[in-house]
């Protein structure tokens, strides 16, 4: 017997490592599986290596890159000033007419949706696998970041966490054709989807077509999916195909954020997090 | 190579490519390290340890991907073992014979990774996974050239067969 085993110790052992894992992705293929224990040792024992080799690379690209970023700054810095006057001036402008609306949304008696705080975050790569679109920032679960809140940047959103850790958070891309967001035409308010085709455009789908909708129109989020808070830019509708038949129009939206040159983004408690981060059948 | 090697030099090169893809702007293609390492292994390790290292290598990929599912920890096995058979029946030598050698690894990994997200994703996952493959595979045999004289420093020395039937 133990010279049988012995004999077919490499068979065996190699039918495991290969049949193990199918095994896993068969039962657990779509979504895969949650963080278990194993993979937070390994995480938690390659995560500071990671750390350190982004360290090294950020040196070698801030030596290489130092001066030629230096070249032009003056007149950047110029054209920045008088750009940040302008932004001043209508923040002010912006302000008074906040203060208007919030109290004319007080007597009104409106309930007001209070967005979680925001995060800021630095993208420090992305998935090495095309499979899902997403990117790896520095904040994890130390810093408050959960699975289900939105990152977003000045520009527009980005996308969702989908996996947080001790120190990282993998963020799924809106480009990824997983993605689904709920969002709103800023100007008719007429409601649909817009869907990650994994590259470049996003689809306009679940949009009624009576509804009134233009090329150039601003997408912005609706709040409906809870995930991404309301009133955020998601992106300008590009293309609209309104067929003869059929209930929905189609077209699409390009995202207002370029998700290939990302750098800095705010993870945003969502207004709905503590409903995601709820554990299931935990104590409410 | 030895075990902890591989992981160590999987796990540098996992980061170096992330960072890398980031800072190209790539949207949907990838540079496969792993697979250069795999197909590197095929070459020139046993098959238990060749095995047990690749195992290894697809389960930290599995890992860095966000949703892990065991697809690449088994697909990194099988191009392991497919590599096995495929060295067999051809000599990988110089660095442009091994970035062929890789190049078609990946295209394999490609498929396979494609074909199997196709079987469990919302349609069109798939599809965009190989629009991304020929740009994947010719940065993938870049990397493969790049890497050779690196993997080959790292190579254990084995005593050479001695005559042809033992």
């Amino acid at each position: 017997m133990l010279s049988l085993l012995k004999r077919y110790l490499t068979l065996l052992i190699v039918s495991v490592l290969l049949l193990y894992p199918f095994g896993s992705f068969l039962a657990k293929g779509r979504r895969g599986r949650e963080t278990n224990f194993v993979d937070r040792v390994v995480i938690g024992l390659t995560a500071p290596v990671q750390r350190g080799l982004i360290a090294v690379i950020d040196g070698v690209k801030a030596v290489v890159f130092g001066y030629i970023d230096l070249r032009g700054v003056r007149e950047r810095n110029e054209v920045l000033s008088a750009e940040n006057l302008q932004l001043r001036a209508a923040l002010r402008a912006l302000g008074e007419t906040r203060a208007e609306n919030e109290r004319l949304r007080s007597l009104l008696g409106y309930a007001e949706v209070v967005p979680g705080p925001e995060l800021p975050a630095r993208v420090v790569g992305v998935n090495p696998v095309s499979k899902l679109l997403s990117v790896r920032i520095n904040r994890g679960e130390d810093e408050g970041v959960f699975r289900g809140m939105s990152v977003v940047t000045p520009d527009g959103i980005v996308g969702q966490v989908v996996r947080a850790t001790g120190g990282w958070a993998d963020v799924a891309l809106v480009t990824d054709p997983e993605s689904r967001v709920a969002v709103r035409v800023q100007s008719s308010r007429a409601r649909g989807t817009a869907a990650g085709t994994g590259k470049g455009p996003l689809r306009l789908e679940n949009m009624l077509r009576t509804e009134d909708v233009q090329e150039g129109d601003l997408i912005i989020t609706s709040g409906t999916d809870g995930v991404y808070p309301p009133g955020l830019v998601v992106g300008r509708v590009t293309r609209l195909e309104k067929k003869e038949h059929g209930m929905f129009l189609g077209g699409e939206v390009e995202p207002a954020v370029d998700t290939t040159r990302l750098e800095e983004v705010l993870v945003v408690g969502s207004p709905f997090g503590s409903l995601v981060q709820a554990p299931l059948g935990g104590e409410r | 190579m030895k075990f902890l090697v591989v992981v160590g030099l999987a796990l540098l090169l996992l980061t170096v490519e992330s960072v890398l893809v980031q800072q190209l702007g790539l949207a949907i293609s990838r540079i496969d390290v792993t697979v250069v390492l795999v197909a590197f292994l095929a070459l020139r390790a046993g098959t238990r340890e060749g095995a047990m290292s690749s195992f290894a290598v697809g389960y930290l990929l599995d890992l860095m991907s966000g949703q892990p599912t065991g697809l690449f920890t088994f697909l990194a096995v099988f191009i392991f073992l497919l590599g096995k058979l495929v060295v067999k029946l051809v000599e990988v030598r110089s660095r442009l014979t091994f970035a062929l050698f890789a190049m078609g690894a990946d295209v394999g990994h490609g498929l396979l990774a494609s074909f199997f997200t196709w079987l469990t994703a919302r349609e069109g996952v798939a599809a965009v996974s190989l629009s991304g493959l020929p740009t994947q595979v010719a940065l993938t045999g870049l990397a493969a050239a790049l890497l050779h004289p690196l993997l080959r420093r790292f190579e254990v020395e084995r005593p050479s067969s001695v005559g042809m039937l033992r």
